[in-house]
Parts: structure tokens; sequence; C-alpha cells
């Protein structure tokens, strides 16, 4: 939605005081979800995701079970009281619906599914508070709970949005400028192999700008990368600092 | 999938002793944290051992009920999310998150906590207090988790204002204002024994629960659940119980809400 | 070097075959949250699911019991079945048993046989990857707990732990400390000297001493 009311950037500097390509702080915590196979907390920005795996297990209903290999089923949610505005409707909504499918499909590149033929595995993702970018968060934040979780993957993915304010490309959008800007592209990339695993856009971009924007989130990857990584190294370093 | 025995138990109970080395009329380890989610009014995470509840408040506006046309609203509803136990599934509300919400919800409204005339605005208009329970971890006793985070999120609440037929959410929001303090308490029926706070293994063996909610002076709800039941003594014994353990509970609440 | 490696992360430089690892160009990757070990070549699983072998012990509840088979509970990917005709009593819901694999069949369904039914403890269940510590070279690590806490115990690799009397809170302990701490070097005398410090009684223990220290 263009708007010329509001002026995303002035003097290379965004609204909230960020760099065209600075992300909003992060922090992910391991392990929030005593009961599930693996699980995460992650705080994106104002953005705060519970992810949660369980599986693989019985795929039920029967019939979406698959002889030769898992299926990943996700369930991306929104709380009701995630967002700064009114109270939200509960239950699925045609997004969610995409959202959740789209992150499934995600894990389906880099999973070791055929290892359990006939099984389910579930991811859940929660938005607890929402700031724009929640999907990014959401993926990021459920790699982790997958890795804690023990089921194998050729990949740790991580996503993160980019997008385009006037002539300006910009990194991680927050709910405004994901309001206002004149292109947003979330992205989930395979670090590993630097494969797309996903990727939706609307707006209007030049090619070049695409290819700037992409470059962007993939510099940024490295950082989010990292973050993930740490946040699943640093339950054991802990335990083997006791005894340092 | 179950993990306690009834002997096992019943051998720890005759040395006074539950499965978590705690007695009989013990909670687990309790924190309540107050204002963990910014964008919702009002908001409070509680733990009771490994159950997690988190309530969020949003106020909106809305249309009176016809036979309460000075009085605002209060609506509850409960997730039981499908990452919080592998018993719990996704799709409509079950009977067991409709009785969790309706059961916090009766302590709450009946609790004298909310005003609910000075929800009025003005006529035809009132403001609605949309309190949503999300339990994130189940480990047993999610009533008085629940009531727990939805009395300190309730109670820190920031009300919007309407001005120029718009609802303004700013930094300059007021505390909702609130009146008792209401806490519940919740007691298993497991091999004969009367438990507080049963966990989740303990609720595997239960046969009855009681939970009481009550202020200083007062009982505000009560619900008796599952298959077995009490004796009236038993019953008279638990309040008792109840009043004597909600000293501890509110002082939790009063400490959170920074009272 | 020992390192903790993540999926995806870079292994070996060269083709390692390894389980838990995958080779691609020529290198090898990680694809579970391990311990690599550069000049042993070893690469340890932190994280890790259980795959049923056969002939392996495990541990499970009876979820359903029908008009042939039972069903298992067992805590992984797959449920456990029972024919009921190889059942020597009959089992009720809920019971825990331990039971050995027979095979996996094509439908994702572990067939086991030999059940017998464990009367009385509790179960406790850990993170499959950390079984083999649990049990320890020769079973070393499980027998020092036993010892020292007069509790009876029976591992199932797919990590489910059946206790049953002595100091069975310090059994816990020690169970759920050794998976916390499965990769630290010298838990074998951490676990040893804390079984022994708390320990009710240093002599043998009896079948069923009383609980507590006290």
């Amino acid at each position: 939605m263009k708007n010329n009311d509001i002026k995303l950037i002035s003097n290379g500097k965004r609204l909230d005081g960020r760099a065209p390509n600075e992300m909003r702080s992060m922090k992910i915590v391991p392990n929030v979800v005593k009961n599930s196979g693996g699980s995460a907390y992650m705080e994106w920005g104002k953005n705060k995701i519970i992810a949660a795996v369980y599986g693989p297990g019985e795929a039920l209903p029967r019939h979406t079970a698959n002889p030769d290999r898992a299926v990943i089923k996700c369930r991306y949610m929104m709380a009701p009281f995630s967002s700064s505005e009114e109270h939200g409707r509960v239950g699925m909504n045609r997004r969610a619906i995409e959202i959740s499918k789209v992150t499934a499909e995600v894990f389906e590149n880099i999973v070791l599914l055929d290892q359990f033929p006939g099984t389910e595995i579930n991811i859940y993702i929660e938005v607890l508070q929402s700031d724009g970018g929640t999907r990014a968060a959401g993926i990021t934040c459920a790699s982790v709970a997958m890795a804690l979780s023990g089921i194998p993957m050729k990949d740790l993915p991580y996503a993160v949005s980019v997008g385009k304010v006037g002539e300006d490309v910009i990194l991680d959008l927050d709910k405004l400028e994901d309001n206002y800007s004149d292109a947003d592209v979330p992205l989930a990339i395979l670090p590993r192999t630097d494969s797309v695993a996903l990727l939706q856009m609307d707006g209007e971009m030049t090619k070049k700008q695409f290819n700037d924007a992409m470059a962007m989130a993939m510099e940024a990857g490295k950082t989010i990368s990292k973050l993930q990584k740490d946040a699943l190294r640093s339950q054991y370093i802990e335990q083997e600092q006791k005894y340092r | 999938m179950r993990t306690l025995t009834s002997e096992f138990l019943r051998e720890r109970m005759a040395k006074g002793v539950r499965n978590s080395k705690r007695d009989a009329m013990s909670y687990r380890g309790i924190t309540l944290t107050t204002g963990t989610m910014p964008n919702a009014e009002g908001s409070a995470e509680a733990v009771i051992g490994s159950t997690k509840v988190l309530a969020g408040i949003k106020v909106a506006l809305a249309e009176p009920m016809q036979d309460t046309p000075e009085e605002g609203n209060l609506t509850t509803s409960a997730e039981l999310l499908p990452m919080a136990s592998e018993n719990y599934d996704i799709g409509p509300p079950t009977p067991e998150g409709v009785e969790f919400a309706r059961v916090v919800d009766r302590g709450i409204r009946h609790g004298g906590i909310l005003d609910m005339s000075k929800l009025f605005i003005e006529e035809g208009k009132v403001w609605n207090v949309f309190l949503d329970l999300y339990v994130i971890n189940y480990d047993g006793n999610l009533f008085d988790a629940g009531t727990l985070a939805s009395m300190a999120a309730i109670a820190t609440t920031r009300m919007p204002r309407y001005e120029d037929e718009k609802v303004v959410r700013d930094e300059s929001m007021k505390r909702l204002e609130t009146g008792n303090i209401i806490t519940s308490c919740t007691f298993g029926k497991v091999l004969d024994e009367l438990l507080l706070d049963p966990d989740g293994a303990e609720e595997e063996l239960m046969k009855a629960r009681l939970t009481v909610a009550n202020s200083e002076d007062a009982i505000h709800a009560m619900q008796k659940g599952l298959g077995g039941s009490f004796s009236v003594k038993e019953i008279d014994s638990l309040i008792d119980a109840a009043f004597e353990k909600s000293k501890e509970l509110r002082g939790i609440v009063k400490r959170s809400i920074g009272d | 070097m020992k390192r903790i490696v993540v999926p995806g992360d870079l292994v070996d430089e060269k083709p390692v075959h390894l389980m838990d690892a995958f080779i691609e160009g020529n290198k090898t990757y990680a694809t579970v949250i391990s311990v690599y070990d550069d000049d042993k070549k070893t690469l340890i699983p932190l994280e890790g699911l259980w795959y049923p072998r056969k002939d392996e012990i495990v541990i499970g509840v009876i979820e359903e019991a029908k008009l042939n088979t039972y069903t298992v509970q067992l805590n992984a990917p797959y449920k456990g079945i029972i024919i009921s005709k190889y059942a020597e009593s009959s089992m009720a819901n809920g019971d825990m048993i331990e039971a050995s694999v027979k095979e996996l069949d094509k439908t994702g369904t572990v067939v086991l046989s030999r059940p017998r039914v464990l009367n009385g403890g509790k179960l406790l269940r850990i993170r499959p990857a950390k079984v083999h510590r649990l049990l320890g070279r020769s079973n070393t690590m499980l027998r020092q707990i036993t010892d020292g806490t007069g509790t009876m115990i029976k591992v199932g690799m797919n990590g489910v732990i059946w206790l049953r009397g002595g100091d069975t809170d310090l059994a816990t302990d020690a169970v759920m400390r050794i998976q916390d701490e499965a990769h630290v070097a010298g838990l074998t005398d951490r676990i040893g000297s804390m079984v022994k410090a708390q320990a009710p009684k240093p002599q043998p223990a009896p079948p069923h001493p009383e609980e507590g220290s006290e």
C-alpha cells in the first residue's frame, strides 16, 4: 500500500532509526516447551514467537500418511492478543493457512523424510506478539526447535524479509513498513547451499532492486544463522562450563 | 503416556511425600510475571511446576448486552495449544478447554475484580474486556495457573480511551481499576488422598477434582470435576485449606502486580 | 579436537561414512546436533530419535488391549504392537511393560515380543540419544546408580526408564543429570560421587531399603 503521508526513510534512517540494511535485535531461547520434542522462543524486534516440534509419530488421520516418507504438518497461528490494535479473531484465517503451508514446505527441503515412512512431523508456531515479519521469525525459530527435537536435517533454514521503500531496498520490515512499503519479499534460505526455500513477493521492484534485496538477505543470514547455532550449542556449553 | 503406578504413589504417600518430593498440601514452585506481551492491554504468564499458562487482555469497543445496557462485558476464551501436550489436538475447543475457560471466568467475574459499570462509555457503547488464556505447556492444574495469570493480567491492564469516536491506545493509558484479588486452589483425589495442585502424572490417576476460587473473605466460584466424588466433610476441609493456601497465592499476585 | 556441530555443519572436508551425517560433493555434513572428534573421526549425537533394531529391549505402556493385539506407547515415532497369543499373561490398559523388538513392519509399527509387565514403580522419559551414556561401557554407569541408590532400574533403548524401590528420588536425579551432562567429560566420576555422597547405606543395598537419607 503506497502512502505518501508517512515518510518511512529520511536521511538514510528508517522510522525506528535503523539503516536500510540493519536488522532488529533478536534473541533465541531453546527448550521452552517441556512436553515437546524440541522447542524455542524467539524475540525478533517486538515479535515474540514460540515454536515447538512433535514427532515423527503416527500420521492421523490415516489417509494423510505417505507410505514412503514422513509428512510435515505446520500450524502457524497468531494469538488474539498479539496485535497492538484490535482483539484478533481466534482461529485460522486464510493468511495463517497459507503461511502454515509454505512453512511446512521449507522443512520438506531438508528433513530426512524417507527415514520415517508413514509418520507425521508437527510444527506448531504460536505468534504471541506481532510487529511485522512473523513468518520469517516463525521459520527461523521452528528451525531451532526442529534441530533440538533430534529430527535429522541436511541444513538449518533461516528466514528474513526484504522490501522496498521509495527507491531504497530495506532489510527486515517491521509492521509499519510492511503496511506502507512499495514491496515486501519474505525469504527462507538454506544456508549450506544458499538455496531459496521460500520466496513470496508483492509490490513493485525492478530486477536490480530484487537482486540487491536478495544479496542483503543473504548477508543478514550470516548473523541469523550464527544466532541459531549459538542457541543450539548454548545448553551444552553451559553444562560444560559448570566444570571448568 | 502414564508414568506413575498407583503402587508407587501409595508407597510414597505412606511416607508423606508425593512424586515431586512435596507434601499433600503444597504447591510446586510458582512464578507469575506481568507485562510479558506489551502489545496486549494486559498480560501475565503463570508457571506452576512445568505448567505454563499465558493470559492476554485486549479491550475493545462493543455494544452492551441487552439486559445490561449500562455495563461492559468480559469475554473469556482458552486455547489448549497443540504444542502444550501430546494429548492436545488441533481443532475446535474441546469440553476440557471450555470447562477451563469457564471456571477461570467465573472466579474472575464473580470475584468483585471488575466493576462492569465502569466499563460503560456512553449509551450504546461499552468496553469489552477480552481475556484469552494460552496453555503453552501442560503438567496438571491448569485452573490455578489460569486464574493466577488472568488475575495478574487484568490487574495490570491499561485501558484505551474513547476520544472523538475513536479508540486511542497510547503511552498515557491508565490502569484498569480493580477490586478484590481472586485466586483458586485445585485439589485432586488420588488414591483416596487429597492433594493440592496435582501435576500431570498425578492427574492421570486422579478420580475427582475440586477447585475453589476465593478472595480474602468469601468463596466466589467452585467446580467439582471428573467421575469421582468428595464427601461433605472433605469439601469442608478443602475450603478451609483453600482459604489458608490462598494467602500464599495472593502474596504472589500482589508482588507481580506491584502492589 | 572435539567440537559441537549442528544440522548442515561441515563435519569433515573429506567423505567420512558416519551415522547422523551425509556426504555431498565429497564432503561430510552433520544431520543432528552432535560432537565431532576431528582426530578420532567419531560423531556422537547429542540429540536424536530412536530407530528400532531387532532384539533391542524397549519399555512402554499398554495403550489399548484389543481382541488379538495390544498397542503400546513407546515414546517414539512408532507405535508398538504385541500379538496377544504371544503374551504369556493378559495385560491391561496403562500397564507398564518391557519387551523386545521383533521387527519394524512396513506400516511403521514396531512388532514386539516377549512382553513382561513391570509391577509398581515409575517411568522416566529421557532423550534416546542419551541412553548409551546412561548404560555406560558394559553397564558401568547404570550399575553405579543401582548400587548407590538400591533402586531397581530397567532401561528401554527407546528412552523410557523404569525405576522401583530404593532411593528413587536420588536415582531419578542421577538419570536426569546423565541426560543433561552426557557430553561433559568426567561424568562417571560425578555420578559416582553423587550417589555415594547421598546414598542411604554404604553396604550392598537390600531389595527394598527405606527411602530418604534421614
